[in-house]
């Protein structure tokens, strides 16, 4: 052995690094960049890392005839083979690639198309909506219909989805189009583009792309070109500058890992075409494999471990062998394999041999059979290290050894402590512990500082318990269905009254929606709504749901200004005691609707902006989300999603929390509200949706958790798991304290009716495929209301369909929800009758269904043995023999329904 | 809720830090500081530390050299009865159990992510440790001698890495929901052998775990039971080197039907009636009409050998159903009945003192505490013959305390007792059934205390019993000392918004009695054990 410098390793990583862009066309994104931007800690060890590379090494000069090589040829005999493992690699990467936002003119002067494109591999989505002209603000409106590509979907009111598709065959983007009219009012088109496979929003903190398309922006464009980021278009010009240099710099995107977003500005004063590529890098995971095997050479009494990967490239096995369990690194005596180096006296370092094929590479190791194991690492470049869980690979040499693959908890090379720490730190959320404990390590010899931190730092990890607890649970509720399920159907038949909890109320609810759309518009609903009080009871329906009833600055009450003011356009506050008071007399409970997530500001800041509030609760803007940059909020981000046309709330703040409790409280005591409808709950943390339902005890709370479901080519996909897995996760988070619309159902009972494709009303699993088939008790079922119907439409039920779509949802489990403009039309009858059936066999929320048939043209199921129903054309007749089926009723178009019950 | 929590994880800083002193080698200056971060982070879940613990933990690894030579010594080894327990200011240590399925007959970790993170959520709770069912029909499945402990390795690291201890209990029995068999070679043995089984006096078997009559006969092919149990302790112990007397705390020797030191008497009850029956003696086997003649014969009363009592009821019956149990005049009150009374709990309490034994003799110096369960049979408590108690094993009448044999067993062995049933209450018993978990359980205590065993609680009822959790805290309070508290169990139901709440406030509430956090230093030099040592060795190295 002898001693040298170092050999300049960097060249050789650079030319994995080449080979691997070459082969996949990903480029790799050292992984330094991130941590060096991260936090100064980071950065600093970065840098002690990399002195550590300067030190001079010694390195071994193996010859090829070095000993070890006559072992290569020892034929392998399985027989000997005591240890074989193949280990998951596992590595995320940084997919760097290009949009791109095109505005051309189309076949005339009036017609223009916008194009927005992405040339990484995915699914991408353009969530996008336009602003009119007269619009002030930031607030998105849903483009006309013409506008919309095929494939676009509805959400509420002021988006549309389009997904991206390659427009011929070896196309490198992936692009929409979207073609407009620039005589119409529309002042500019916003979106945002999202990543369907990792969730991901390619926007930044809030910050929509923005396309003005017309001269009336000239004079506000001018007006902010001079006053760079803050004006009526916040953040629109000056920014795109700002981000297009971030970009190149290829560190902003990874900063927040959601990476670029972008303003794009037409600075002329008349629409002209231009054409803008954007860096924006996505991470994806990229799985190999590693396999080793370990056996004895009967010859020589070694051991020969074999070690083979996937991985191409250079790979290098950075190795040392222990012996005994402490797993302390040693270097063995030579000879080594070919291509080893001694790296600091502590480890040796080995470069696997491609395999013939050039698919992966591997070698043979010989160990004296003193040692009980051999640990390494492989390492694919100087920043790229692979692991077992986050520690070194340990591998048995003595067959008696129990301990297989075992992962050790040191491993002496410069470095691995930082790698470990970057590992670590994979969730935000984590982070934030992290960063808290740091800080508490700093501040410790302040006795009062410390208190309050320990106090913060407690808050949040009981709420880290929380997420952790929902997280058990919803894996442990899916691996073990039928004794969670079957659990939970006992518990409710040994006690037939069930106990009220506001997730489900008696779990014999059926719930009426009392307005639509229009409802504000006669400005006396309440009165209207009182005299039909009686007959909604008696139809059968045990819960009202009432329009929100705050001052708003919208007429239908969904921009709420001043909480505590219930002069609403439906009524003012004696007229809403006064139908409330008329419904508790007939027996129902009244849902209040109850908008939390945003509120409409009263004054403008110092920059003009709509973010002081009045009225009782005259909050300032730390009750603002931060990262709407359109509201200037001085709060917290946001913990939820963004409504992007009013300041959303900032329910991390204790005062604001305080008041919203104060308020829902009062709103129980002063009006008399049983319950809540909770408006956007995708906005906030489900959290504290549990913490205002502890606070104010309804008897039923429902909240709206409405996302897009998956779609595939414009065709909805069967398994819609993970839409309905959105949405119990925000039930879990609400520790179940609230229910959720089921729009998940609603989703599917469109593509099953419209298209006569009944087979989707089953899940793989035989249940029913929506939130109604994993947490029956906290599903509110519906098929329309007044954002998807009425005179919205956003995504309206399939027309002739509403009565299947009610025969599904009237005799299934979960809690149904009527909609208004349904009871008071021509299904009324049917609706009674189904109704009645639901009575009358006492179908609840937790009602056990079993599904008999879904098939192409006809899905039939049994709800508690009692209750048979059939949708769709085809055939189905409820089993004979013991039970004797009378029948009920059917609907009057040809797909008809029926249900049946027990006789006797 | 703030001094809990802060307390409490401090403990569990001084001792999470043990395994990886004792894993760390060098090292230069820079990697103590990279260590610091690591550890932060690894158990980051530790977050509710006060910073001056992190700096303990950090400065700890200085000590390694002075600690490390040292083995941690047990409960046990720091003095008979650990008098020096300051009572109830001690916070209750408080474990978890882990599903009972953790590992499958494949020896692969089930739901293992939902595992991961019930772990994280508990350690962040502070809770100390979880309980690990390790099956012998999982670990020893095919073959006599042919262990696979792949799986409950794999979960041991998984607990170390998280920061948590290790409570194991053996098992040795079967299970129906979910279900776990004996080992595959056993079954196949007791097809052509049934006798290793326990029978009623119907001749119905009982195929859940092998007879004590078995225990010294060589019927696993050639080798006795006993021998195969301590064959499988040691190869555990042997196996789990690693982790024993560090993040393993304390093994449970499986004694019989779900663990516990009795007979399966209880098997075939109905369980749509909400009242239990008697249960039966299950004394029926070849083997034990064998003991029972030998016993006879030497008593001078060859005929009572020849089978068990004549009248007594079966499974469903009530007491009063037949004559042996009769609470005036009733046979067990006769001379036969007393003798064949002893002789059938003596026969248990032999088995239990055998397999004890044997634990404390294989695990004895690894520095985990031994334990073994007693069941919590309450039913029919209140009448005067405790059928049901009898039936069990356990003779304990109005005349005769039993379980004071059973704790000097215990004591003899150097064991500490888990005792089920900790969530139960008189009032929510239905009263035809006489039931009385409460003194019951005040009964098994006060034995455990004069003969100085220690014991550690446990609730019964999987899914939560009526005002169950205030019940459990009267029972950890107050005068009642326990070693621990071990609660069942992880799975669907513990992590349910119906649940986890109400535990979550549980754990608070059961913290809340620990002293303050600034006064744990002083309380710490109280203690002795090498836990004060390293602090304060950290001080020196602090000044």
């Amino acid at each position: 052995m002898s001693t040298v410098t170092i050999r300049p390793l960097l060249p050789s990583y650079r030319r994995a690094n080449l080979n691997f862009r070459d082969r996949t066309n990903i480029l790799l994104k050292p992984n330094y960049i991130n941590y060096s931007i991260k936090s100064a800690p980071n950065a600093r060890r970065f840098c002690s890392f990399k002195k550590l590379q300067k030190i001079t090494v010694s390195s071994s000069t193996s010859t090829s005839t070095s000993p070890a090589t006559s072992t290569d040829t020892t034929p392998v005999r399985p027989g000997d083979v005591f240890f074989k493992e193949t280990f998951p690699l596992k590595r995320t990467h940084a997919v760097e690639g290009k949009m791109f936002v095109r505005l051309q003119k189309g076949k005339d002067e009036k017609n223009w198309q916008l194009s927005v494109g992405c040339n990484i591999p995915g699914k991408w989505i353009l969530h996008w909506g336009v602003s009119f002209v007269g619009d002030n603000g930031s607030e998105w409106d849903q483009p006309p219909k013409k506008m919309r590509p095929p494939g676009s979907v509805s959400i509420k009111d002021y988006a549309i989805e389009t997904p991206l598709k390659k427009l011929a065959e070896g196309d490198v983007f992936d692009q929409v189009n979207i073609d407009f009219d620039t005589r119409s009012d529309i002042a500019a088109i916003n979106f945002v583009l999202k990543d369907e496979e990792t969730g991901a929003w390619y926007q930044h903190r809030g910050r929509d792309f923005k396309v003005p398309l017309v001269d009336y922006l000239q004079h506000d464009g001018n007006v902010i070109g001079t006053k760079s980021t803050f004006g009526l278009w916040p953040g629109a010009l000056g920014q795109l500058s700002k981000m297009i240099l971030k970009a190149d710099t290829s560190q902003s995107g990874i900063q927040d890992s959601s990476s670029e977003s972008c303003e794009l500005k037409q600075e002329n004063k008349h629409l002209e075409g231009f054409y803008e590529e954007l860096p924006i890098v996505k991470e994806i995971i990229i799985e190999n494999t590693v396999s080793v095997s370990v056996r004895k050479c009967p010859e020589t009494a070694k051991t020969l471990l074999n070690l083979e990967t996937d991985l191409t490239g250079d790979v290098v096995v950075h190795w040392g062998v222990c012996r005994d369990d402490s797993k302390n690194w040693e270097i063995p005596a030579e000879p080594y394999p070919p291509e080893t180096i001694v790296f600091k006296n502590k480890a040796l370092r080995t470069l696997l041999q491609p395999k013939e094929g050039g698919k992966g590479c591997s070698r043979l190791f010989t160990v004296d059979e003193e040692f009980a194991g051999f640990l390494f690492v492989l390492k694919l470049n100087e920043n790229t290290w692979l692991k077992c869980m986050e520690n070194d690979f340990y591998i048995p040499l003595t067959s008696s050894s129990c301990l297989p693959a075992e992962s050790v908890q040191e491993m002496l090379i410069p470095g691995k402590a930082e790698e470990a720490t970057q590992e670590v730190s994979q969730t935000a959320y984590t982070a934030g512990i992290i960063k808290e404990i740091r800080n508490l390590v700093s501040d410790f010899s302040s006795d009062i500082s410390r208190k309050t931190k320990s106090k913060e730092a407690q808050k949040s990890i009981l709420l880290e318990i929380e997420k952790l607890a929902a997280e058990a649970y919803s894996i442990f509720r899916t691996t073990a269905p039928t004794f969670f399920e079957e659990a939970a159907v006992e518990l409710e038949e040994s006690k037939p009254p069930a106990k009220i909890s506001p997730g489900t109320g008696t779990g014999f609810e059926i719930l009426c929606q009392g307005f639509n759309w229009e409802s504000h518009k006669s400005g006396r609903w309440y009165m209207e709504l009182k005299e039909k009080a009686t007959e909604l009871s008696s139809l059968g329906f045990s819960v009202i749901w009432l329009p929100p009833p705050t001052e708003s600055v919208s007429p239908e009450g969904y921009m709420p200004r001043d909480l505590y003011n219930l002069s609403s356009r439906y009524g003012n506050i004696d007229e809403l005691k006064d139908v409330v008071n008329k419904f508790h007399d007939v027996g129902m409970k009244i849902l209040g609707d109850v908008v939390l997530n945003h509120r409409c500001a009263h004054y403008q800041n110092q920059n003009g902006v709509w973010n002081i509030f009045g009225g009782r609760l005259n909050w300032d803007d730390r009750a603002v989300v931060a990262d709407d940059p359109h509201f200037q909020g001085r709060g917290n981000k946001s913990s939820g999603d963004n409504f992007h046309a009013a300041p959303n709330i900032d329910h991390s703040q204790d005062f604001v929390r305080k008041d919203i409790k104060e308020w829902l409280c009062w709103l129980r005591n002063e009006i008399g509200y049983d319950g809540w409808r909770l408006d956007f709950v995708r906005g906030f943390w489900g959290g504290y949706v549990k913490d205002y339902l502890e606070a104010t005890e309804p008897y039923f709370a429902v909240g709206e958790y409405w996302d897009s479901l998956s779609y595939t080519y414009g065709e909805m996909d069967h398994n819609q798991d993970a839409h309905r897995q959105r949405i119990i996760d925000w039930i879990n988070a609400a520790s179940g304290t609230a229910g959720a619309f089921d729009v998940t159902t609603k989703g599917i009972l469109h593509s099953a009716l419209d298209r006569c494709e009944y087979w989707r009303l089953s899940d793989e699993k035989g249940k029913p495929p929506g939130v109604v088939g994993w947490w029956p008790s906290r599903a509110v079922t519906f098929i329309e209301n007044h954002d998807t119907g009425s005179t919205q439409g956003h995504w309206r039920f399939p027309g002739g369909r509403e009565m299947q779509g009610y025969a599904y949802i009237l005799t299934h489990p979960g809690t149904p929800s009527v909609f208004y403009d349904h009871i008071f039309s021509h299904y009324r009858q049917e609706i009674e009758a189904l109704l009645s059936v639901r009575k009358r066999n006492k179908i609840h929320c937790r009602s056990r269904v079993e599904i008999v048939k879904a098939e192409r043209d006809v899905y039939a199921a049994i709800i508690d043995e009692k209750v048979a129903m059939k949708l769709g054309p085809g055939h189905y007749e409820p089993p004979s023999g013991s039970q004797n089926w009378s029948f009920v009723t059917e609907g009057r178009d040809y797909k008809s329904n029926l249900a049946n019950t027990r006789r006797g | 809720m703030e001094v809990s929590l802060m307390g409490n994880s401090q403990a569990n800083v001084v001792k999470t830090g043990l395994p990886y002193r004792d894993s760390r080698v060098c090292c230069s200056y820079k990697n103590k500081i990279d260590d610091k971060v690591l550890f932060v982070n690894r158990v980051s879940f530790l977050g509710q530390n006060r910073s001056a613990n992190l700096r303990k933990a950090q400065l700890r690894f200085c000590t390694k050299a002075s600690v490390q030579s040292q083995p941690l010594p047990s409960d046990r080894d720091s003095g008979p009865l650990s008098s020096a327990r300051p009572k109830s200011l001690d916070a209750v240590r408080l474990f978890v159990g882990l599903p009972l399925d953790t590992v499958s007959d494949a020896n692969t970790v089930n739901h293992a992510k939902a595992i991961a993170a019930g772990l994280k959520a508990l350690k962040l709770l502070g809770v100390e440790g979880v309980e690990l069912p390790v099956w012998w029909g999982v670990a020893e499945k095919e073959a006599m001698g042919k262990y696979n402990w792949s799986g409950y390795l794999a979960v041991a690291e998984m607990v170390e890495k998280i920061g948590l201890k290790l409570h194991v209990s053996l098992c040795f029995h079967a299970l129906k929901q979910p279900k776990i068999p004996l080992p595959d070679w056993v079954s196949q043995i007791g097809e052509s052998q049934s006798s290793i089984f326990y029978t009623d006096q119907s001749g119905q078997q009982f195929k859940g775990c092998l007879s004590l009559a078995v225990d010294d006969l060589p019927v696993l092919d050639g080798k006795t039971p006993i021998q195969v149990y301590q064959e499988f302790c040691e190869s555990f112990k042997s196996s789990f080197k690693p982790f024993m007397g560090t993040t393993i705390t304390g093994i449970s020797m499986g004694l019989g039907p779900d663990g516990e030191l009795r007979y399966p008497s209880h098997h075939r009850l109905a369980k749509s009636s909400k009242i239990p029956g008697v249960g039966e003696f299950q004394c029926c086997d070849r083997n034990m009409l064998n003991l029972l003649q030998q016993h006879a014969e030497a008593n001078g009363n060859p005929l009572w050998g020849l089978r068990g009592p004549h009248d007594a009821p079966s499974y469903d019956e009530s007491p009063n159903s037949n004559s042996f149990f009769k609470d005036n005049g009733g046979s067990w009150e006769s001379p036969y009945g007393d003798f064949f009374l002893s002789w059938y709990s003596s026969q248990l309490i032999s088995h239990g003192n055998c397999l004890l034994s044997l634990a404390s003799s294989t695990f004895g110096e690894t520095g985990v505490s031994i334990y073994g369960k007693i069941p919590l049979i309450h039913s029919w408590y209140k009448t005067r013959s405790h059928p049901s108690e009898l039936t069990a094993g356990l003779y304990n009448t109005a005349k005769r305390d039993g379980y004071a044999a059973v704790a000097e067993m215990f004591a003899k062995n150097s064991c500490k007792m888990i005792l089920p049933g900790m969530d139960l209450s008189d009032e929510h018993q239905p009263r035809e059934s006489f039931s009385s978990p409460e003194s019951l359980l005040a009964q098994i205590r006060t034995a455990c205390n004069k003969h100085g065993v220690e014991v550690s609680g446990q609730n019964s009822s999987v899914t939560g019993a009526p005002g169950g959790f205030e019940q459990m805290k009267k029972n950890l309070f107050g005068e009642n000392v326990v070693d621990l508290f071990t609660y069942q169990r992880m799975g669907a139901y513990f992590f349910s918004p119906e649940h986890f709440p109400s535990f979550t406030k549980f754990v608070r509430n059961l913290n809340q009695l620990e002293l303050h956090g600034d006064d744990l230093p002083v309380e710490e030099e109280v203690t002795e054990s090498v836990h004060t040592n390293a602090n304060t060795n950290i001080q020196v190295q602090a000044a």
